[in-house]
């Protein structure tokens, strides 16, 4: 425990630096500014800002990264509560009572618990990361290749199950983004594989143009071909802080939703999406009067955003400890890492002391600081939300092209995010959907090394896989979760979660 | 919803307007996938189990990948579900249109001239669009774009051809 408080006194020490402060702030205020915004992510805004972190201090990079991307969590929930559509994706369930308790002129008290029981769940989430770094670290140490592979097969099939839809298109997917990841130069016989002669492809299709054509271009398409209707809240905010009554409701639901979304966010394979409706569904088992919920319940804010916050911090500790990106936010980071000279794994921990516990200590900084900015700026927010969308798009389309142009000042790489924002809209339109197939691309090239090395190692017999206890574990693991997800009664329930 | 209606739907050769034509055509273009991929890879050494080639990994994706792709045109073949659906072609047109005249025009040009040039032909995608203001915004944002990314932050992107 002595262990736990010098390693984290370290970590505020580099934290508290006053470069690492502003930039923690910087990456606070853009991450709930893209939040708010709907139709700009974290991993747009990420790739876009990518470039500006190569002067920084390894350190300094990270800490700004990860603010956007848990900023990113607190904004989204200003959008959902206020318009009444989800800003980030991991919003979604606090529209539902969120923007009830809004047009009730309760906006204020929605706003107030959302932040507080981000606050509260950033703050324990931080504790758990910090704890469970040493462990995970050296479990990690004591892992194979056989092991490694395995723990991803369990991230993938994860992913999977959680998509929303087909079972088998989102299969389709992973390993379609499997199939992706193969293209560029094979790392053992330096032979070009599947790059068509083309220059761009030699060293692989790069993450963050990937992303970007998918999930940034794609999601352009898609609402400029939906006609927008938004419904901003236009009567008062009321009173931002909850009363007491609010609070002892809300209270249980924010150390359960937190967690709930710290659990799932562990697990590899992005599970924090899954945090707020988990959360969701918990509270309105337990409560007394479930039909209450969706008419501006206090607790359908307060769980869901707890949780939300703590899978959104939570998820960093897969990459950190076992080097394995849960999600695609996580992915760019390791792209960041990378670019100065860090391979994300348990080494990190022994090797970069002060940068793990730097960006440790920096969440908790961070949530103080997104307390603080996020409240008293509701005004700001509310008039950016007015901002129609056929300004916004030409706008995001514009930063996007000058993010993707400077990670490498490649224009090849601005075209090719184009042919990918076109294939993610032709997937969009068949019904399939991106996440998985990028989890699949993100894991890839770890997979296929880690796979190749067990078999040299076992004399190319895949026994190796289920001989070891570990390996057969995890394996285990995910065929039971892929199991559970085609018996027909859970299926129904997977959906009810999804449409709920 | 009839009864006669509502039953239709589980037979294999469901009327050829209830098919789920979206799924049959996502399993098509799985299979078209594959069948480049395997050709793009077709040089490729397969090398053994215990040492495996270049092509191993990618040959067999592929071949699962078209496996899925057929599963999946098949299911939508004899189910009914959702059919394909509205594509437009002005949005996508337009918009990957001025993300390629970006990168067409960003070197030769410079950000000053290709950021509202690309920004206007993006316009053209909605028909929200007003043009003066169109044109106004799309000025002042490559002005802030140009302080932002090349003075404060630094990037090395051209500005303009002649500076």
């Amino acid at each position: 425990m002595g262990d736990l408080f010098g390693n984290l006194q370290l970590g505020f020490s580099v934290a508290l630096g006053w470069q690492n402060l502003a930039l923690c702030f910087v990456g606070c205020l853009v991450g709930t500014l893209i939040g708010v915004l709907p139709g700009v992510g974290p991993i747009a805004t990420i790739a876009i800002l990518l470039p500006v972190t190569f002067k920084l201090d390894p350190a300094g990079a990270l800490i700004m990264l990860a603010g956007i991307f848990y900023g990113a969590q607190y904004g989204g929930s200003t959008t959902a509560i206020l318009v009444n559509i989800p800003g980030e994706a991991t919003s979604v369930v606090t529209t539902l009572d969120g923007h009830q308790m809004a047009r009730q002129g309760r906006a204020g008290v929605a706003l107030g618990i959302a932040a507080l029981g981000s606050f509260f769940a950033g703050t324990v989430t931080t504790v758990i990361v910090a704890a469970l770094g040493g462990p995970l670290t050296a479990l990690a140490l004591l892992f194979g290749p056989a092991e490694y592979f395995s723990l991803m097969v369990m991230g993938l099939v994860f992913a999977v199950v959680l998509a929303r839809g087909s079972l088998l298109k989102a299969l389709a997917m992973v390993l379609t983004g499997l199939l992706l990841s193969t293209v560029g130069t094979d790392l053992e016989s330096g032979q070009a594989r599947m790059t068509l002669g083309l220059e761009a492809l030699i060293d692989g299709i790069d993450f963050a143009v990937l992303a970007m054509g998918v999930f940034g271009f794609a999601e352009i398409l898609r609402n400029v071909e939906t006609p927008e209707s938004r419904d901003v809240v236009r009567g008062e905010i009321g009173p931002l802080l909850p009363d007491r009554a609010d609070l002892r409701r809300s209270a249980w639901p924010v150390v359960r939703g937190t967690l709930v979304g710290a659990l799932l966010g562990i697990l590899p394979g992005n599970g924090a999406v899954l945090g707020p409706f988990a959360s969701y569904t918990l509270e309105k088992r337990l409560a007394r009067d479930p039909r209450r919920f969706g008419r501006g319940a206090i607790e359908g804010v307060a769980g869901p955003e707890s949780a939300n916050n703590a899978g959104a911090q939570a998820s960093f500790i897969p990459l950190l400890t076992l080097g394995i990106p849960p999600n695609a936010v996580m992915a760019l980071m390791v792209g960041a890492m990378t670019i100065h000279g860090i391979i994300p794994g348990p080494q990190v921990m022994t090797k970069n002391p002060d940068l793990f516990w730097g960006m440790v200590a920096s969440m908790w900084i961070g949530n103080a600081m997104l307390l603080v900015i996020n409240l008293p700026l509701v005004g700001v927010w509310v008039r950016l939300l007015k901002v129609p969308y056929r300004l916004m798009f030409p706008a995001i389309l514009l930063f996007c092209c000058i993010g993707i142009y400077s990670i490498n000042n490649n224009v090849m790489d601005v075209a090719l995010a184009a042919f990918f924002g076109g294939v993610g809209y032709v997937l969009i339109k068949l019904g399939f959907e991106p996440a998985p197939m990028l989890l699949g691309f993100v894991l890839g090239r770890l997979m296929e090394e880690k796979l190749r090395q067990a078999l040299i190692l076992s004399r190319g017999s895949f026994a190796t896989f289920v001989e070891r206890p570990v390996s057969l574990g995890l394996l285990l693991a995910a065929a039971a979760m892929l199991a559970i997800a085609v018996v027909p009664a859970i299926r129904r329930g997977r959906d009810d979660v999804f449409t709920e | 919803m009839t009864p006669a209606e509502g039953g239709s739907g589980d037979e294999p050769g469901a009327p050829l307007s209830d098919r789920a034509s979206r799924d049959v055509a996502a399993g098509l273009v799985l299979v078209a996938v594959a069948l480049f991929a395997l050709w793009a890879g077709a040089d490729l050494p397969l090398g053994t189990l215990s040492a495996m080639g270049a092509g191993m990994l990618p040959r067999s994706l592929a071949v699962l990948v078209g496996l899925f792709g057929v599963a999946i045109a098949a299911s939508g073949w004899l189910s009914a579900g959702e059919g394909l659906g509205r594509w437009s072609l002005r949005g996508p047109f337009f918009i990957l249109g001025s993300v390629v005249v970006f990168a067409a025009t960003v070197r030769s040009l410079g950000l000053a001239f290709a950021g509202p040039l690309s920004m206007l032909v993006g316009c053209l995608a909605s028909h929200e669009t007003r043009w003066g203001e169109a044109a106004l915004f799309s000025v002042a944002l490559t002005a802030f774009c140009i302080v932002l990314f090349r003075s404060l932050l630094g990037l090395p992107i051209p500005i303009a051809w002649f500076l």
